[in-house]
């Protein structure tokens, strides 16, 4: 399993280095959007410069969460999808380890190569905005469930790509969805909408990390539990609902269709 | 070419008397109305270092089968062991199992040659180590160690064919799965990936291939599987096959210059078809050993007559592959 996962690490950055306008244009895209943001914020506030104070700071943590969520979740579909083009998908299941293992090192190692992708970006935007964000060694916890919860996601949207094919739009409408469920201060509601953050995906970790990297607060240990059990939850249900999808494809006999 | 080489061998330890078996297997796509059997009981057998040739038109189910063997699509029934072990039931089979599938490029273009082995090496389970130093066997085996550093997407088609199929055999399979491994390769290209089949046919690995360049199956395969709208309509050894087929078949006679007078006559007399330079004889069809040997004698007396003319060519006109195909196919 270890060479599994050096050799998708190995893999995915060979891959993604021998072109590096890519990688370069993707820091640059995720810059001028946050760029775009940002500067839409000033003008309906009509506050210029770090007169945003901790807000400013929870909308950063939100934007890099929310590219960081878009990456995971789209990864296993669009790779699926890609790979079904590229005639290498069909190579991937003759695997023996099994495909939900494949794919599940392969969105570790892609992860790897995203999270500096992210810093990079995170680095220019608190150069541009004079942003205080933390980064208290907590923070390792929440985004722990945040990555298992988006994992989750990412095989339930995979499951779908698997069995109809066909799922770029739907990506790209969740890309909205996921931007204003993540932009949203979900962890300051209460009563019954709360109840509804805990068991949407995601998005108790996203609430713990704003505390922590934006308004330096301490974790809420029981509200970290309840982020545990929902990124748990959604990894178990994302990860049968790929196993399903797989033998429907084999059964439909459309594995490598696209 | 370099010679059947070590790094080409099946990992025969403990292998079944049999490197595939399928049983009656089926398979079914739509509903209703729409519902069409692509593959009906097709049950086959490949003993380890064997070729059989699975031949079909376009549609008939080959691909399915293979895709089927490989476990890339479920049957609705019949079973398939390879090695001993089921696909669907037991990843580990997979482990016998190499494939190179018709349409795709099996392969990243964007990695080098042996990054690709390396990578489909740890993906069938070798240690990564043991995957690099067999994917540089292979590349020497297949005359590829120079191009080993170059992008995929920079090798010429042929190159990159025979990168597939050393990718499956990086983890020495017991099963090789070819569906149209010569496809849109030109002469050179086809001869090579020919030879690199026949070596690694000889090293014990069974092959099952599909092409529809039937004199490709001709050379390659010591049998033959048609199948028609999803049915097995004939398995046999290749050349049985060929000489059921070739059973009428007459004697072409060519010499140099043209026949006198009196030897068309003398020929004509015992029932050959006689022209300016050529002597075509077709036998009555031989049900008995006499029948054959009174052929033979008719044609050792066309040869006394034709005695001492120089003569070009004489041959058998045997059946070809893509004669029986087409009238099988046909029937």
């Amino acid at each position: 399993m270890i060479d599994l996962f050096i050799g998708e690490f190995k893999r995915t950055w060979v891959q993604t280095l021998r072109y590096p306008s890519e990688v370069i244009g993707g820091v640059v895209i995720l810059t001028a959007v946050f760029y775009g943001i940002f500067v839409g914020a000033q003008y309906m506030t009509g506050s210029s410069g770090g007169a945003f104070g901790d807000r400013l700071d929870a909308i950063v943590v939100g934007y890099v969460i929310w590219t960081l969520v878009v990456y995971i979740v789209n990864d296993i579909a669009t790779n699926l999808q890609m790979e079904a083009r590229t005639g290498t998908l069909e190579q991937v299941f003759l695997s023996p380890f099994g495909a939900p293992k494949v794919f599940l090192a392969r969105a570790i190692a892609s992860l790897t190569l995203r999270l500096l992708l992210i810093l990079a970006v995170l680095a220019i935007i608190i150069a541009m905005t004079g942003s205080q964000i933390a980064f208290p060694p907590m923070l390792l916890l929440p985004l722990i469930t945040l990555l298992l919860s988006a994992y989750g996601l990412a095989f339930f949207i995979g499951s779908f790509a698997l069995v109809l094919k066909k799922v770029q739009q739907v990506l790209s409408m969740f890309q909205f969805v996921l931007f204003f469920l993540l932009a949203t201060p979900t962890e300051d509601w209460t009563g019954p909408a709360r109840l509804v953050a805990n068991v949407l995906p995601i998005l108790p970790s996203t609430g713990l990390l704003r505390d922590l990297m934006a308004r330096n607060q301490s974790l809420d240990w029981d509200r970290w539990a309840i982020a545990l059990l929902n990124g748990v939850i959604y990894f178990t249900i994302g990860t049968l609902l790929f196993r399903w999808a797989e033998g429907q494809a084999k059964r439909q006999g459309t594995l490598g269709s696209y | 070419m370099p010679s059947v080489s070590h790094s080409l061998s099946a990992d025969l330890r403990s292998l079944p008397r049999f490197a595939l078996v399928s049983e009656a297997l089926n398979k079914s796509y739509g509903r209703g109305k729409q519902r069409f059997e692509a593959v009906r009981d097709v049950s086959l057998k490949i003993a380890p270092g064997e070729v059989l040739a699975f031949l079909g038109p376009n549609g008939a189910g080959k691909t399915t089968t293979i895709k089927m063997i490989a476990g890339l699509i479920r049957p609705d029934a019949g079973k398939v062991e390879i090695a001993g072990k089921d696909p669907h039931r037991n990843p580990q089979a997979l482990q016998g199992v190499g494939a190179v599938l018709e349409g795709n490029r099996n392969l990243y273009w964007r990695l080098t040659p042996l990054e690709n082995l390396e990578y489909f090496g740890v993906l069938r389970q070798m240690p990564r180590k043991l995957a690099k130093s067999r994917g540089m066997d292979l590349l020497k085996t297949f005359g590829l160690v120079e191009r080993r550093n170059v992008a995929v997407q920079k090798l010429s088609r042929g190159m990159q064919q025979k990168i597939a199929i050393a990718v499956a055999l990086i983890h020495q399979p017991h099963l090789l799965l070819l569906d149209e491994p010569t496809l849109g390769l030109d002469v050179e290209a086809g001869e090579t990936v020919k030879q690199l089949v026949r070596q690694v046919a000889e090293s014990g690995c069974a092959i099952l291939l599909t092409t529809h360049q039937l004199s490709v199956a001709e050379s390659l395969s010591d049998r033959v599987a048609i199948i028609r709208e999803g049915r097995i309509i004939t398995e046999q050894p290749t050349q049985a096959l060929i000489r059921q087929f070739s059973k009428d078949a007459g004697y072409y006679i060519e010499i140099e210059g043209r026949l006198d007078t009196s030897r068309r006559e003398a020929i004509a007399s015992l029932g050959a078809t006689v022209g300016d330079s050529y002597i075509s004889y077709y036998p009555e069809a031989a049900a008995s050993d006499s029948d054959k040997r009174l052929a033979s004698a008719t044609l050792y007396k066309i040869l006394s007559i034709l005695d001492p003319l120089p003569i070009v060519e004489i041959r058998q006109e045997r059946a070809n592959l893509t004669d029986i195909f087409l009238q099988l196919v046909k029937q």
